[in-house]
């Protein structure tokens, strides 16, 4: 709840910051609040404290997800040094901007009452609609932020519509309320629950209302695509998942089906596209598509160790997306543009972040001694102990097409040659973020026990 | 008291819609067909302080408009909130006022920073 | 006015979910079908209003204020969502001259 306190007033204060032109204290006030907001998170620990009349829940769901959020932006922070004024005056926004965002994303992965999971998706949307379109004079991020403020809106009205359908079926908003009813037959109840799904299925592209999503990501700035590839998606599924653990789970065996088929979807929609991807950022996004799929087969193994392998995943994930899109941000601003032909012969010029890049991507292809092996592994391992083998087969068959297309890049940087190509100046911040991402992915792909555990 | 809706109980309902149309379109009647009509060339011109108008009414107006339109409407629905909290005023005491004070601190820092922004500021 | 609030508490619960469920759809149908943004944001809209309608019928029906409560933190939130989504349309309005959805096709995969 601290931590909770400290993101908000962070968000308004860094507003201030800018508000009266202390432009430089705006990064280290943002990166010391953040870990404070971080300790603050960790000292609630075991606690499982209820907050506002049990509108929130601080267990240690929440707890973990919320150390997860406030670090991986504090990884995006260290990126964005000199990012921001490059596109704009106003630097105090953004940063205040993804800050309100974050805030209302350790709303999401706290929530005990319907209500709090509705204000906590919208703070967090209602920060990225306007990050989406920051470059004002920019037709793309113009396209991105109408795309994704008309989507965002259309699925916040499906979501409301089945919390209230399932208002109407079981009396409370309270998730331990809903999940005592006892009205899990009703019509009303199952009509909420789809709806619901498709209202969260639209937040965390899900196929077949993952559409917004490359569209978005390519059209917003590349910090802003990172921070909607690794905590927005992470908050969502955590959110997800912990509505459905907590308040949905009795009925699984009605909408269990329904998962299980838009997880298929979206790994197929998701892989299959992202092969016939030319430009880096597009293909990331699509990748994100298709890495819901498999955080959706989680969500069908309701029980603790979902909660777990989902856990492993997005750590695994954002770890790999920061470094993805940290180096997607630098070879298209050396190179013009995002082209996979831009990458070619930048283990010569930058070894690196050519290794750097070789390893997120092998992350998110879920090759071992990565991070992202052992996110694929035990979420297939749950999905496995709940019976849906056919499933987890289509998921490893997807996850070999994954290593088909993640694997041009590597290709592209070791195998070609670019004559002209020339160095990549690197800051101090990208150099430490990406060797703190490197170090990470290779200790958790070794000893995933040290998150694997935690919940 | 009837406790089934019927058709028929939609019946005053029905009455009141005849009545306000047949009102709108009596008093249009009535007040042409009585009133005097003294057609000048000066009474036709729309008035406009005695100069003749240019161009369309249904013009755009300025976009200055829209922000503070928009401004006055996010401070606007904030008051919704304070409804609830002046019904159970004495039930939720020191505390709850305590709370308000904390929301309307928050939505003075906003109003603040629209100031400071010079959002408000109509000639810029 | 205690015929007209025993007259509005007999219509049935049901008639109340097929109405909100019927001006839910007219806002779904608005936002596919229509190429105009500020129109779908209207629609988008109404289907928030028939949330609110719905959560209202069913906050007096089970007795329970907190249905309500939450329609004040819909109103609230939707404001606040209008203001950031006409904001967004004006500044393409101002970039392009038009607010019809469909010349926002410069991203394809």
């Amino acid at each position: 709840m601290t931590s909770l306190i400290i993101v908000s007033v962070l968000a308004v204060a860094v507003l201030y910051l800018g508000l009266f032109k202390y432009k430089t204290a705006l990064l280290p006030v943002s990166v010391t609040g953040l870990l404070a907001a971080a300790a603050m998170a960790a000292m609630d620990w075991d606690l499982e404290k209820m907050y506002f009349s049990e509108m929130m829940l601080f267990d240690n769901y929440a707890v973990a997800f919320s150390i997860l959020l406030i670090l991986t932006t504090l990884l995006i922070f260290g990126l964005s040094r000199n990012y921001f004024e490059k596109i704009s005056n106003n630097v105090a926004e953004y940063y205040a901007l993804m800050l309100f965002a974050l805030a209302g994303g350790v709303v999401m992965v706290s929530f005990h009452n319907l209500a709090m999971l509705f204000i906590g998706i919208e703070i967090l949307s209602i920060s990225l609609y306007v990050l989406a379109g920051i470059r004002r004079k920019d037709p793309a991020s113009n396209e991105a932020s109408l795309k994704y403020f008309l989507m965002g809106a259309f699925a916040t009205g499906f979501l409301l519509f089945g919390t209230a359908l399932i208002y109407g079926a079981t009396g409370s908003f309270n998730l331990a309320a809903i999940a005592s009813s006892g009205a899990f037959e009703s019509a009303l109840f199952r009509a909420g629950v789809l709806l619901m799904m498709v209202g969260l299925s639209f937040k965390v592209s899900v196929a077949p209302f993952h559409t917004w999503t490359p569209d978005v990501y390519e059209g917003s700035p590349g910090l802003i695509a990172m921070f909607m590839a690794t905590v927005v998606k992470t908050a969502g599924f955590a959110a997800f998942l912990r509505l459905f653990l907590m308040a949905f789970a009795e009925a699984s065996a009605f909408w269990a089906i329904t998962v299980a088929i838009l997880c298929i979807l979206t790994l197929f929609a998701g892989n299959i596209t992202a092969v016939f991807q030319d430009r880096f950022k597009r293909l990331l996004a699509w990748s994100s598509v298709s890495h819901a799929g498999y955080l959706l087969l989680a969500i069908l193994a309701v029980g603790f160790s979902a909660s777990s392998a989902v856990l492993v995943y997005t750590i695994a994930y954002s770890l790999a997306s920061v470094a993805a899109f940290g180096i997607m941000i630098l070879v298209s601003r050396a190179r013009g543009n995002d082209h996979l032909d831009s990458f070619n012969g930048l283990a010569r010029t930058n070894p690196f972040l050519a290794f750097t890049l070789t390893l997120a991507v092998c992350s998110l292809a879920g090759i071992p001694l990565t991070a992202g092996f052992f996110g694929k592994f035990y979420v297939f391992k749950v999905a496995l102990a709940q019976g849906y083998t056919w499933l987890v087969v289509l998921a490893v068959i997807n996850a070999m097409i994954g290593i088909y297309y993640y694997f041009k890049v590597i290709i592209a940087m070791y195998m070609k040659e670019n004559a002209n190509a020339v160095a990549i100046q690197l800051n101090p911040g990208f150099r430490l973020v990406l060797s703190i991402v490197v170090f990470l992915i290779f200790l958790f792909g070794i000893f995933p026990g040290l998150i694997a555990n935690i919940l | 008291m009837l406790l089934q809706s019927s058709a028929s109980s939609y019946l005053p309902i029905l009455i009141q819609g005849i009545m306000a149309l047949a009102f709108v379109g009596i008093t249009m009647v009535i007040t042409h067909l009585v009133g005097p009509k003294r057609r000048t060339i000066d009474k036709l011109t729309p008035f406009e302080s005695g100069i003749s108008s240019v161009g369309n009414a249904r013009s755009p107006f300025s976009i200055k408009y829209f922000l503070v339109a928009i401004l006055f409407v996010l401070f606007d629905v904030e008051v919704i909130f304070m409804y609830p909290w002046a019904v159970n005023f004495r039930e939720l005491g020191g505390k709850g006022m305590i709370e308000m004070f904390v929301f309307m601190g928050m939505l003075l820092l906003g109003f603040f920073y629209v100031i400071r922004k010079g959002a408000l500021d109509w000639e810029k | 006015m205690e015929d007209t609030l025993q007259t509005i508490q007999s219509i049935p619960l049901e008639h109340y979910i097929w109405f909100s469920t019927a001006l839910f759809i007219v806002g779904v149908i608005g936002v596919l079908t229509r190429r105009n943004a500020i129109i779908i944001l209207m629609s988008v809209e109404l289907m928030l209003n028939a949330v609110n309608l719905l959560l209202a019928a069913f906050s007096v029906h089970h007795g329970d204020p907190s249905g309500q409560v939450f329609v004040f933190f819909i109103m609230a939130v939707a404001a606040a969502e209008v203001a950031v989504g006409l904001a967004i349309i004006v500044m393409i309005y101002r970039n392009t001259g038009s607010v019809d959805i469909d010349i926002m096709n410069k991203l394809k995969w």
